[in-house]
């Protein structure tokens, strides 16, 4: 166990700064951020960040040479993540796309389907969703009944899906169909990759509490979808989901919450309460130490998990608990965020960052849903880790 | 960076708890509860496994190991409740003599630790309601030859079981750590008397000093300047504590899922029932994070890390405020059989209360990370 990290990682860390030193969006580092207040002009301005990260070899990181990637190792991954998070990066409007799409297509796609969609989804020129949940169909995801029938050589689609992050800027959708409803749930699910630009398809925004209206709910109305590009099997489906939510578990928000902690402890360095910088306020400083012991727990259980993967090659069940505990870390350094405004608390763009601390205090909100709820985190912890009996 | 536990370590672990296993050492910290001796023979048999000599120097006869080979024995030893001064030894005691010990001193006490010949403890507390180092007023008086103690120390672990006691003592006036002496002291030759331990596997003792004469080879170190091999030593018995909270977080959240798949209510196992089994993994993630933070913390202190105290202090803080919740969880979770004294979950369950405050409380341990961060 040694927690130093090597000279070529460090090396790395070096050229990784330097780089977003000299690439980050003009006024970037004193905290402007274009296109806030413009949902539109924030979608071209995160593609031009993709198309950046993409020209400066960062965009596709742990993806292999021969896709165009950076081949980085899972460390690099999280050094990466840390130096991002510091300086906070931009987000990266492509993260579906890259993270879960490209990996899977490069494990279980076909030899056309790699040719044709990894090199656009890394250099960002198609944007993709993913479209898993139905009305009908959320944590209990193997129940979606969008259907697909074969139609010639191509498959017509009819049904919806709902919550699609990002479908209505999206040009394809990585889509879970059902081809057969006469066996079991799980039988009879087809992945198909689907051209979002047809009249078949209509996306309806989904106003969200935080006033963003990042998902969307899709209507397909016998809309096309083309044999050459179901991933995997037919009615085979769920084996490729499953795949896909593993690349998705592994991820770790650990090093955004890090950072918004010490932005936190800055803005109680600065600002006063009843005559006393709240920094000097006794229980504001324990509370900043128990949350600092929380990040910095996450974040060893992050390094320990990673660190598993390198031996396994696979990343295991221990990713759920990377999302349920610093989701609750998160929410709690949130909601004591919100308390150190004292009464303007009540403001929402008239609060600090034009309102950004409320898209903070709501986000974890989301993401405690989004991508199998904590209650089903919980499951996946107790009878793949732990042993206990599957739920009835 | 890499966060595994390699092979050597693997291997020591498995031996650990195989060997803690076909000694029945939980049996005998039921034993001990029951107020039986059994550290003499207990140590016979620690000795027999090298465990003494793990982080005594090779110079001195001991395995040169550091602290975190140290925490990962130790946290096999939490599953089973280990009854023995095996942290008090070597976090504390074998560390302070390598570090402040003379020659003479380091060539008399660590060859006979690693052999196992020899037990340590530590007296630090008094009226045991003060903070550290504030509770450390016992006085010591120089003498012609050496030092008069004057004064009573409590909560002293296994002060009966041991062969020779650090006393801290001051020597210079104050409150701080600034004029504390450390002196050893023959444990045979100190009036003391035991003291009931909410947790039962650690037994402690009263120790009284009346004109207690000891020679001036007794010093550990420099009159009036032990203060920070003092803090140091605390930290290191900090992370060890840690450890076997670990180990034992570990086994309770085994038996609450064991339990969980056996039991039956309603016509099914209990563990189907989301209240319960959602509860176990939370207890996992806790136990999972606790032991994230004890290892970082051993690394720290062993490689001499500018956050090493901050690392400290939060492992303990998690472990008092998230592990004594997961003793407390397993417990509910066996229902009226997990209040009774025939299921293990209470041994645990007071060990962690017990050390919950010692050597600082939650309290103290959010200043110290908060002063860390200079806030
Ligand atoms: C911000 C955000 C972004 C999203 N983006 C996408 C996306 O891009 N693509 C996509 O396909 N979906 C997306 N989703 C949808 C998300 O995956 C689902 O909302 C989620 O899986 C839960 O499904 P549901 O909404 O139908 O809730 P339900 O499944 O109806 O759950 C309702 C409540 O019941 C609980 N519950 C359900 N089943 C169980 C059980 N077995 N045990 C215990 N409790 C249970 C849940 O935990 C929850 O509290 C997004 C959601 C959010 C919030």
């Amino acid at each position: 166990m040694d927690f130093e990290y090597t000279e070529d990682q460090e090396r790395f860390r070096q050229e990784l700064r330097e780089w977003l030193r000299e690439n980050l969006p003009d006024g970037w580092q004193a905290g402007e951020r274009p296109g806030t207040d413009d949902p539109e002009e924030n979608v071209e301005f995160l593609l031009d960040w993709q198309r950046t990260l993409n020209d400066g070899g960062w965009a596709g990181l742990h993806w292999p040479e021969e896709y165009g990637g950076a081949d980085a190792s899972l460390l690099e991954q999280v050094i990466y993540n840390q130096e991002t998070a510091r300086v906070d990066a931009p987000a990266r409007i492509n993260a579906v796309g890259i993270d879960f799409v490209g990996p899977t297509l490069m494990e279980l796609g076909t030899d056309e389907q790699k040719e044709r969609f990894l090199p656009k989804i890394i250099s960002g020129e198609e944007l993709w969703c993913q479209g898993y949940s139905e009305p009908d169909a959320g944590s209990d995801l193997a129940s979606l009944s969008l259907s697909a029938e074969r139609n010639g050589d191509e498959f017509l689609l009819n049904g919806q899906k709902v919550w699609t992050s990002y479908a209505h800027v999206a040009d394809w959708c990585f889509l879970l169909t059902r081809t057969d409803d006469s066996g079991p749930k799980h039988h009879g699910i087809t992945v198909f990759l689907v051209d979002m630009d047809q009249e078949g398809i209509q996306t309806e925004p989904i106003h969200q509490i935080t006033d963003e209206t990042d998902f969307n709910e899709v209507f397909f109305d016998d809309a096309v979808a083309r044999e050459e590009h179901i991933v995997g099997e037919i009615d085979e489906g769920w084996e490729v989901a499953m795949t896909l939510s593993a690349f998705e578990h592994s991820m770790s928000d650990v090093f955004s919450i890090e950072q918004r902690w010490r932005s936190l402890v800055e803005f109680c360095q600065e600002h006063e309460r009843d005559g006393t910088p709240l920094a000097e306020h006794t229980h504001v400083r324990r509370e900043l130490a128990r949350l600092h012991t929380r990040i910095q727990a996450g974040k060893l259980t992050h390094y320990r998990n990673v660190s598993k993967q390198m031996e396994t090659g696979v990343p295991g069940p221990e990713g759920s608990m990377d999302k349920v505990f610093n989701n609750q870390t998160e929410k709690k350094l949130e909601n004591f965020a919100r308390r150190l405004l004292g009464a303007n608390n009540a403001l929402w763009t008239d609060g600090p960052d034009d309102g950004q601390w409320v898209t903070d205090l709501l986000m974890p909100y989301g993401k405690m849903i989004a991508g199998g709820t904590k209650d089903v985190q919980r499951n996946i912890i107790a009878e793949r880790v732990l042993g206990l009996p599957k739920d009835d | 960076m890499d966060f595994r536990i390699n092979d050597e370590q693997r291997q020591m672990r498995e031996t650990a708890q195989e060997f803690f296993e076909d000694r029945e050492v939980l049996e005998r910290a039921r034993e001990r509860i029951d107020g039986e001796d059994v550290v003499d023979d207990l140590w016979d048999d620690l000795s027999e496994m090298d465990y003494p000599a793990l982080t005594v120097p090779l110079e001195h006869g001991g395995l040169g190991d550091d602290v975190l080979y140290l925490s990962l024995l130790l946290e096999e030893a939490g599953r089973v409740a280990l009854p023995a001064p095996l942290p008090e030894t070597l976090a504390f005691g074998a560390f302070v003599l390598d570090e402040l010990g003379s020659d003479a001193q380091k060539e008399q006490f660590l060859p006979a630790i690693a052999d196992g010949d020899q037990r340590l403890s530590f007296a630090l507390y008094e009226s045991g309601q003060e903070s550290l180092p504030r509770d450390i007023q016992l006085a010591a008086t120089p003498t012609d030859d050496g030092y008069r103690l004057d004064g009573t120390k409590t909560l002293v672990p296994f002060g009966e079981q041991v062969d020779t006691i650090v006393v801290a003592a001051r020597t210079g006036s104050g409150t701080g750590m600034d004029g504390v002496s450390l002196f050893l002291v023959d444990a045979e030759r100190v009036d003391s008397e035991p003291q009931d331990t909410l947790d039962r596997t650690r037994p402690a003792a009263k120790l009284h000093f009346d004109d207690f004469e000891i020679g001036e080879n007794a010093l550990l170190g420099t009159e009036g300047e032990a203060g920070p091999t003092l803090q140091k030593a605390m930290d290191r018995y900090t992370v060890a504590t840690c450890a076997m909270t670990v180990g034992a977080a570990s086994r309770a959240v085994e038996m609450s899922s064991d339990y969980g798949s056996q039991r039956e209510q309603f016509d099914k196992p209990i563990g189907q029932f989301q209240a319960v089994k959602h509860r176990i993994a939370d207890m996992w993630m806790a136990t999972q994070a606790a032991r994230s933070l004890t290892y970082y913390a051993a690394w720290a202190l062993e490689n001499d890390e500018p956050d090493a105290a901050r690392a400290v202090s939060e492992a303990k803080l998690f472990c008092s405020e998230q592990l004594t919740q997961v003793f407390a969880d397993d417990i509910h979770n066996h229902g009226g059989m997990g209040f009774t004294s025939e299921h293990d979950g209470h041994i645990y369950f007071k060990q962690a209360k017990a050390w919950e405050t010692f050597l600082g409380t939650p309290t103290e341990h959010l200043d110290r990370i908060a002063d860390s961060h200079e806030l």
